[in-house]
Parts: structure tokens; sequence; C-alpha cells
């Protein structure tokens, strides 16, 4: 921690803790320990001093030993030529401000002198009365709120203390908050002047209904929040008083709130931060201030300076906008889009529309155009969430059925968001653009097809909708939980996307190595997926990046994003443990994730094998491998191939019988792209053992398996594995491989 | 002389949570007995093999408004209390229930909307009709459920009722409504092991203690896919014998409404003289559903008629020997 905040707070909490302890004294001698001491409408005493100690304060005289417990986590301020870290000493002098201006207001309570009153505000009425600001928050209320806080439909609370540099930027600020369903608390002031003063001079409505609540223009009811923070982990995290660890943890991971501090920071205020700061509350202050970065204590960065001057925009309407978005991106709160704004109806009814020749106003894309999308992680400072730009003309001006060029950059950033998730998340622009009624959307990266409806376009969509769709979409669920910011940019200037498709290529390419790059030895961990297991129960698919899923619908990059946004879904990461043989590929993690996940029933499992305990098979495969004893090989049948094979059963009789969860040696499911995978039964000698093969599977991957073929040494390898076309039964199929010369003749016996 | 026979004997490794309902004025609430449910060690009714600490139990469903849509043989079974839900509630009580459901509907008896106020105002009147510990089921629209459920939970504060039914897209608001006034919540999945799995660790997750969660894996009625029900129970039972902690909620199962939709229970005309006198069978359709998955290891039948009600009581006597 800085030396400079660690200073001031300890400083600062000396002194508040005197300044209780003196009043204290003062009213004790007055009105004698008995004096009742409440908060209005709680069950919970005083909230804080209750759940960091334990203490059921009810009187004056309760207060003492509270107040000494509060002294004895003062330390002294560090001297200069001190060097150890403060950051302890801080905190600890945080919770000591907070115990102090509790009972500090505890003791006003007993006073009659709390709630604050503000004079010359007759518009101001809160639970606190006419013309009184609201003091703590009552029971009734907290739950009220609790309930929304914890279920989410409120993302969190803010907590502003001083006052804004302007009235105007005063009720911009809250405005921008309200408008995310954030709670505002307000207290503090500047020289005088309080955030609350400045709204109350512009007619801005607070209380309970409007979600503003003013507790008081000192510092010292920045503890009512607190106090707020503190009961609801006792009441919905089921916590009780005195369990201080459990109570500030509960608030750094559940109760997503963060301090504003505006304007000058004096001792005290440093001092009260610390304290939020021991909630795992960061702060964000509009003056230059030392920042305190390294997360730990709170979900991120403890302390943060943002110079209202320095901040980048047009005016100071625009920083103030700015100034919000930073603190709720520095907490980590979730904001989700409503609605999407765009003229046609939007919904997954709508993916598998075609927009036919005839009622199409444009495409883009296809054979006379060009259609690129790009999406590539950012840095979330270098982003303005929800920016939507063309660049370059709309369709307008092209003629009806016409076609043109356009590029969908979407630019993204996120604390949890990785490179690798890239590609998964530029494939649901697919899903996310056909979604729209009226848009149909065919391809990926840089040979999208896109067509637009005359329909959609008679109701006014145009270009800039892609952006909204996808924007409102990325920041939705579930995928927000990656991506924190995004913005969006659509290319029709020729210039632009020559550069980007430029751009682009380059990074497919990256990808591409990467992918390739990406083998089972390079990696601790592969994935999971149970999802099948609704009907094949005990199926578990293990994916490594070097054997995706057999559906084909989940390889390895897939299931580590889909595990970082849900974390508790069906795809969980499998730590590899102990090799037990390479050769097959037998690890002892898959085999104790694989027994443990499948009612018990899997007791091992290996990776590149056919005939060793090979993976169980649900029945959504793309293909089916079987061994044909008689050929020393496996023929490959795939889902689309409907013809009889070698093994006297077609692809469904097939399904059926291997289906359902089992494992049977010599039978296995996998998805297409494990075929060209250099681990593709690896252990029992590879794809040479491949006899037998749909056509289709060689008509729709030829490329793919050019290369197998040059990596398996025999380049004319897919030319000599006969298929349906030539062969459809094991004795045609023995002739025509000797005939072919088929290397697997050769080869060691399968059993 | 009879052979004495060694009968093989599973050691398992878990063990159902128990889970109560209900409180009584010593704990808190205001009824005159609570219900726990759960604990078991073995699968149903194997005494000879592990503990089974309580039988399986059996809450009547009642409605805050006379349900147009029911048979009109349940209508008719409940003849002079359909209108009235606290005369219902007691009724059941007499007839037998071990916990009362209460579903609380769209509108209200006049057709006007159902409001946070009245149901707060039927519940209350409840709970002072019966002491019996209380479930209480929103309509099933998610803004209503919330609305409604989150004010109940607030009237009911202390008596541990079960709110529900919290489901994959629509639960925070209901568990957060039971963290807020102690109570327990209905975690209901579409008939899957894994997503029953699921939703009870998200639901968990939001601080709700797992003693205060049972497992609604959903079912069909008996002829209507109990057999894929019947099997997704045995598997999250199985599976929590086996030590998977998840899965150790006590099942919650609604034979009731299921049965009562088959159109073998529904129905009066168009249908062969061989199946006999509509009433005898609809109540025997209710009685089979329920008897086959306590069978598969249910904890709570939600059940509707009293006579079948009375039926699968008796079935349950029968199977709940522990000697011999
Ligand atoms: S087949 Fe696909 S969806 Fe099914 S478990 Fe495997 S990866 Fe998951």
């Amino acid at each position: 921690m800085s030396r400079f905040i660690a200073t001031r707070a300890i400083r600062g909490a000396n002194r508040i803790v005197q300044e209780a302890e003196d009043l204290l004294e003062k009213a004790l001698a007055e009105h004698g320990p008995d004096t009742k001491v409440t908060f209005p409408n709680t069950a919970y005493y005083l909230p804080v001093i209750l759940g960091l100690t334990g203490r059921e304060v009810a009187t004056l005289g309760d207060l003492k030993p509270a107040l000494a417990q509060a002294g004895s986590l003062l330390h002294p301020v560090p001297r200069d030529q001190l060097w150890t870290p403060y950051l302890g000493e801080a905190l600890d002098g945080g919770v000591a401000t907070l115990l102090a201006e509790e009972a500090i207001m505890g003791i006003k309570y007993a006073l009659g002198e709390q709630p604050e009153r503000l004079d010359g505000y007759p518009d101001l009425v809160t639970a606190g009365g006419e013309g009184y600001c609201n003091g703590p928050i009552d029971d009734v209320q907290l739950r009220a709120w609790g309930i929304q806080l914890v279920d989410g439909r409120m993302p969190g609370f803010a907590a502003i203390v001083g006052a804004a540099k302007s009235n105007e930027v005063a009720v911009k600020i809250v405005r921008e908050l309200q408008m995310r369903n954030i709670l505002v608390f307000l207290c503090g002031n500047v020289n005088g002047r309080s955030i609350i003063h400045q709204l109350l001079e512009e007619g801005v409505e607070l209380g309970y209904d409007t979600y503003i609540i003013p507790f008081g223009t000192d510092t010292i009811s920045a503890i009512y929040p607190l106090g707020f923070a503190t009961r609801s982990a006792l009441t919905f995290g089921g916590m009780k008083g005195g369990q201080a660890r459990e109570i500030l943890l509960y608030n750094k991971f559940r109760v997503f709130a963060f301090v504003l501090a505006l304007g000058e920071v004096d001792d005290l205020k440093y001092a009260t931060a610390a304290g939020a700061i021991s909630y795992g509350f960061p702060v964000i202050a509009d003056t230059v201030i030392p920042e305190i970065l390294p997360t730990g204590i709170t979900q991120y960065e403890h302390v943060i300076s943002m110079p209202f001057d320095d901040i980048e925009g047009q005016d100071d309407l625009e920083r103030a906008e700015r100034l919000v978005q930073k603190c709720i991106e520095v907490r980590g709160v979730k904001v989700k889009i409503a609605e999407i704004p765009i003229p046609v109806p939007y919904g997954s009814a709508f993916e598998g529309e075609r927009v036919r020749k005839d009622d199409m106003r444009i495409e883009f894309g296809g054979k006379k155009a060009r259609a690129l999308e790009y999406l590539l992680m950012r840095d979330p400072d270098e982003l303005e969430d929800g920016k939507i730009e063309l660049v370059g003309p709309d369709f307008d001006e092209v003629e009806e059925g016409g076609a043109m060029d356009v590029g969908i950059v979407v630019e993204v950033g996120g604390r949890k968001m990785q490179k690798d998730f890239e590609p998964v998340l530029e494939r649901q622009i697919h899903y996310f653009l056909n979604a729209a009624f009226g848009v149909q959307h065919i391809g990926q990266r840089d040979i999208a097809w896109i067509r637009i409806s005359k329909m959609a376009a008679d109701k006014g969509f145009r270009l800039k909708h892609f952006g909204e769709i996808l924007y409102a979409r990325f920041k939705g669920e579930p995928w927000n939980s990656i991506v924190d910011k995004a913005q969006v940019t659509l290319i029709t200037d020729p210039e632009e996307m020559k550069k980007w498709l430029e751009a682009a290529r380059e990074a497919y390419n990256e990808r591409n190595v990467r992918v390739a790059g990406l083998t089972d030895d390079a990696v601790e961990e592969f994935y999971s997926c149970t999802l099948c297991q609704s009907f094949a129960p005990t199926h578990v698919c293990v994916i490594s990046p070097e054997r995706l899923g057999l559906c084909g619908a989940y390889n390895w990059l897939d299931c580590k994003a889909a595990n970082q946004i849900n974390p508790t879904g069906p795809n969980q990461p499998i730590s590899k443990g102990e090799c037990l043989d390479p050769e097959v590929g037998r690890w002892s993690g898959p085999e104790e994730f694989v027994y443990q996940h499948s009612n018990q029933s899997v007791e091992h499992v290996t990776m590149y094998s056919i005939m060793t305990d090979p993976m169980t098979a649900c029945g959504c495969f793309e293909c089916m491998v079987l061994v044909i004893p008689e050929a020393n090989g496996v023929m490959i049948v795939s889902r689309e191939d409907p013809s009889m094979t070698p093994a006297g059963l077609t692809f469904s009789t097939m399904a059926g019988i291997f289906g359902g969860g089992l494992q049977t040696p010599g039978a296995m499911g996998v998805g297409k792209y494990y075929l060209t995978s250099p681990k593709f039964i690896s252990a029992d000698g590879g794809f040479k053992r491949v006899v037998w093969m749909s056509s289709f599977l060689k008509e729709t991957m030829p490329e793919e398996f050019k290369a197998v073929a040059e990596r398996e040494g025999v380049p004319d390898l897919i030319d000599r594995i006969a298929d349906e076309r030539s062969v459809t039964t094991v004795e045609e199929l023995l002739p025509w491989l000797e005939e072919h010369d088929h290397p697997a003749l050769k080869m060691p016996p399968m059993l | 002389m009879a052979e004495k026979v060694e009968i093989p004997v599973q050691k398992w490794s878990g063990r159902v949570r128990e889970v109560t309902l209900g409180a009584t004025k010593e704990e808190g609430g205001t009824r005159t007995r609570s219900v726990t449910v759960g604990g078991e060690a073995t699968l149903p009714f194997l005494h000879f093999e592990g503990e089974l600490p309580h039988p399986p139990r059996i809450a009547i469903e009642i409605q805050d408004k006379k349900p147009e849509e029911w048979s009109p043989l349940l209508l008719k079974a409940w003849e002079e209390v359909i209108d009235d839900p606290a005369a219902w509630a007691k009724k059941a009580e007499e007839r037998g229930a071990d916990l009362i459901l209460l579903r609380l509907s769209l509108d209200d008896a006049q057709g006007e909307e159902n409001t946070p106020e009245k149901a707060k105002s039927t519940v209350r009147r409840v709970l002072a009709a019966t002491g019996l510990p209380l479930l209480i089921f929103g309509p099933g629209q998610v803004d209503k459920d919330n609305e409604l459920l989150v004010a109940v939970a607030e009237e009911a504060a202390g008596e541990r009722v079960v709110l529900g039914v919290c489901e994959e897209k629509n639960y925070r608001t209901i568990v957060a409504a039971a963290l807020a006034h102690g109570h327990l919540v209905d975690s209901r999945t579409p008939m899957d092991v894994n997503l029953a799995k699921q939703l009870i660790i998200l639901i968990h997750d939001m601080g709700l203690p797992l003693d205060r969660i049972l497992m609604d894996p959903s079912t069909g009625a008996l002829g209507y896919g109990i057999e894929y029900g019947y099997s997704v129970m045995e598997r999250l039972r199985l599976a929590a014998l086996h030590g998977d902690t998840m899965t150790q909620q006590p099942i919650l199962v609604t034979p009731g409404e299921e049965a009562w939709r088959a159109k073998e229970a529904k129905v009066e005309e168009g249908i062969p003289e061989a199946w006999g006198d509509w009433e005898e069978r609809a109540i025997m359709w209710e009685t089979m559903t329920a008897t086959a998955l306590i069978e598969a290891g249910a904890d709570v039948m939600v059940m509707r008629h009293p006579e079948s009600v009375r039926l699968v009581k008796e079935a349950i006597d029968k199977l709940w020997v522990k000697e011999g």
C-alpha cells in the first residue's frame, strides 16, 4: 500500500477513535451508562459493531468496550524512515475507524442528533423524516433491496462521498448509476458542500423510491452504507455477529459495491476508505491520489485515481459518464441490455429462416461481394463500451437485389477474456445475426455471406443494427461473464476494408497455427462434456486439444471458454494427473473423472485407442469407427451416409447398437476432425488403419485428408481407401484392398 | 426346517441429507409439528441394509381459488371447501396430509389479478387454519412467481415453508426471498441427472444451505413417461448413496398434477368400456403413479385426491416394516 495513504488513513483513524472516546465520556457523564443506544427499525443493534466484533450494543455503557476494541486496532502513524508494508496497519485502522464512526452515530441517536437535519431544503423527505437525511436503512427496506441485490436485478450499490465538480456533474453521475439500476448512497462533503446539496438544488428526488439515499453531509455517515453491507451478510449470508472474516468475504464476493470519492480526500476519508477496502469495496477518486493497484483484498484494484479534468471527453458530462463506467468496470458489476434496439423481431425462432433471392434487398459476401467478420480482444481501457460505428456508406445507394462488401469487426475486452476465446466468440456472430427476422447468415471469417430481406430493409434495418445485435448479445448472458466491454465497427469503405481484411487474415493464420500447436502434451488439463448424459447416462466425452467431442460441436477451446462462462456446467476441467500409458493415452485424471461421472460404471478410458478401453459413445457422434477384423483395419461411416457398409450395418443401426453410453472395444463414435488428428487411434496404428470410409467424408474434407496422407507417408492413401461407391460387403472389401495395395494389410494384426 | 438365507447387503458410502419443513413455536414458527424428510442411507424400504429414518410424506395440493381446470372428480371430492383455501387446508389435514402445498393463481376468484397483498392474506389464513408445514408454489409465470413469492415469504417469515418452484431460468429471486426470511426452496429441473445437480449447485452457490433445498427432478404420470422420471430419480439416489454430495437432497415429485393430466384420469367419454369406472380408474392412476415413485426414492409426494392419498399412505405403511 502506498505509504502516503497508509499514513493518512492511520492518522485519520487515530483521530476519529479519540473523538468517539471523548464524545462517549461526555455522554456518559451527562446521561449515564444505561441510556439506550439504538438505530431505528433494525434488529441488528449497531450492525458494523455487531458484525465485526459480535457485541450487541444497546446502551451507552456497552459502547465502552467496543471503543476499547477499536483502540486496540490502532497503530502508530508510520515514521518517515520506516519502510515496512503498511497495508495491514492501515486496514486495521480502517476497521477501527468504522467502529468509532458507528459508535459516534449511536451516541448521536441517543442524544437525538441523528438523522441529520438539513435546513433550507423543504423537498428533502426521507425515512428519517421531512427535512432530515435518511439515517440507517431499516430492516424492511434492507430485505426488499437485499433480495434484488442477491438475485441480480440490482447490480450493486455506489457510495458517493463528497461533492462533484458542479451540480450538473453530480446529476449526471447519479443518473448514469440510476440508469443501470445501481443503488446510490450519498454522504460527506468538501468544504461544507455535499453532493446531497447539489442534487437537492437541482430538484433531484431522493429517497427509497428513487434508489438515491442521502445519509448525511459528513463523512461519518458513510458508516450507514457499510452497516447496510454488514446486515446483508447477516441476513442473506446466514452469518452471525462476530464472524468478521466471513462477513467481509461475503461482501467482497457477493456485494458489488464501490466507493466514489468526489473532491479532495482528507484523513478521515482515507481512514473510512481503508474500512471500505476491508469489505472488498474499491475506492475510485476523481482527484489525484496514489493508486493501490495490486488486487487482493478487493476483487480488483483497491484505489483508483481518475482526476476529473484529465478524463477524456468533450465536456464534463461525458467525463462524468466515463467516470461511472470506470467504477463499474473496476468493481466488475455486470449490467445487462434489456432489449435489442432493432426494427425487426428478434429470437432464435428466426435462426433457420432463409432469405430467397427474390425477397432480398441486399447481400454481403457470396459470389459478388465480400463479407468479413473478425472478433478480437482488446485491453478494456482502449475500448468504448457500446460504441457502434459505420465506416463508409450504408447500403441505401446499392440497387435492390445488389451486393456490397462489408466488414464486421467486433472488439471485446474483459477481465476473464482470453485470446484463445476469440474464435469461440467469433463463431457466435453466426447465431446472433441469424436470429434477426429478415437476416440470413452463412459461413464465417472472410467467407461469410449475409442477406437482408426487403421487408427488413423497409422497416428500417440498416448496417448499424448488426452492431446493435452483436453488442447486446455479447453483453448478455452468458457471454457477459467474459465480455465486460464491446464495440462494433461496420466497414464498407474500400480502403478500410482492405486494411481489416489483411489484419483479419493474419489473425486467422495465427489462430490456425495456435490450434495446430495445441497438443495434448502441451496442456495440463483436458475438459469433460457431460451434456449427452440426459439420454446416455454413463457417457462422458473427454476432450483434449487433439481430440474433440464426438458430436463435433465442442473442441478443447470451446470447452475452456464454456467453463469460464458457466463454471458449474457440463464442461469441467479434468487435470491430466499421472500418465499411466502414453501409448494408448491413459491418464489417472480422466480415468477417475469418467469413473465418478459415469455413475461408477465406466472404470477405464483411453484417448488414442479403439481396442483398449475406448471412449464411450453417446449417440450423436459424427462418425462411427468400427474394426473390420478381416481387413486388419477400421471403417469410418459418416452420419450423412445412409448406405450399407462392409460390416453389414448401416450408420443408424450402429448408432443404436453402440450408442447410449456404452464402451465397446472395436467400436468408437468420433467427431470428424478427430480423424485428421495425429492422435487418431494412434495406439492401434493411426490413420493407415482406415480401409473404408464414406465418400461424403472424402468429398467434404479433401484438403484435410490429403494432409493426413502426407503426414502418414502414403501420399495417395485416400485413393486406396474403399468407399460405398466401390465396396459394400466385406467379401468385396478384401480383394479391393489387395488390388489397391492398402498398407493395413501389411501392418501387425489388430486383434 | 427353514434354511437361513444370507441376504446380500450393499455398503453405501453416502447418505441423503435431512431436511426439516415447517417450524413449531419452539423453532420460531407456529406449526403444530415440523416434518423431517430424507436421511436415507440405502435404497427405499431396504431397512435390513441401512438406516431409513423417515418415511415418504404426502403433501396435499390446494389452490387459492377454485381450480376450474381440475377434473370434475377432484372438484367433487373437495366440493365443500374448494372456494376457501383455509377450509381446504383444514380438510386436507383431516384427510391425512402430512404437508400442505398451496398453489397461488394468476387471478383471483373474481378474475382479477392476484397481488402480493391478496397472496399474503391467503397465506395468513391458511397458516391459521392448519398446523401442518406449508409449501407455497407460484402460478408458474416468472414475473408473477417472483412478485408473489417474495411477498408471501415475508408474510410467512420463520415458518420454514418451501418456496417453489426454482427453475434454471428463474431461481435467484426465490432463493433470495428464502434467504431473507429463513425458508426452503424446491429446485425443479426437467428429468435430467446433471441438470438436477447443477441447479442444486447454483442455488447453494447463492448461499442457501443444502438442508434447505428439496430436489424436484420432475416426473411423468403412469403411461406418460413415468419410466423416464423413475430412472432419473433412481440414478440421482444411487449417485447420492455413492457419495455425490450435490445429489444428496430429499426428492419432491408431483404425481397428483401429472396423473390428473393423463387421459385415463381426465376423461369420461369416448373411451373403451373395458376401462371400467371413471372415478376408480382416475384414483388408481394417481395412486399407481405415486406408489411407483416412492419406490424410486421420492421423499415428498404432492397429491390431489383424498382417496389416492389414503391408498398411498396404506401402501407406505405396509412397506415401512423394519423387522422381518
Ligand atoms: S457428444 Fe458433444 S454434446 Fe455430447 S457429451 Fe460429447 S461433446 Fe458433449
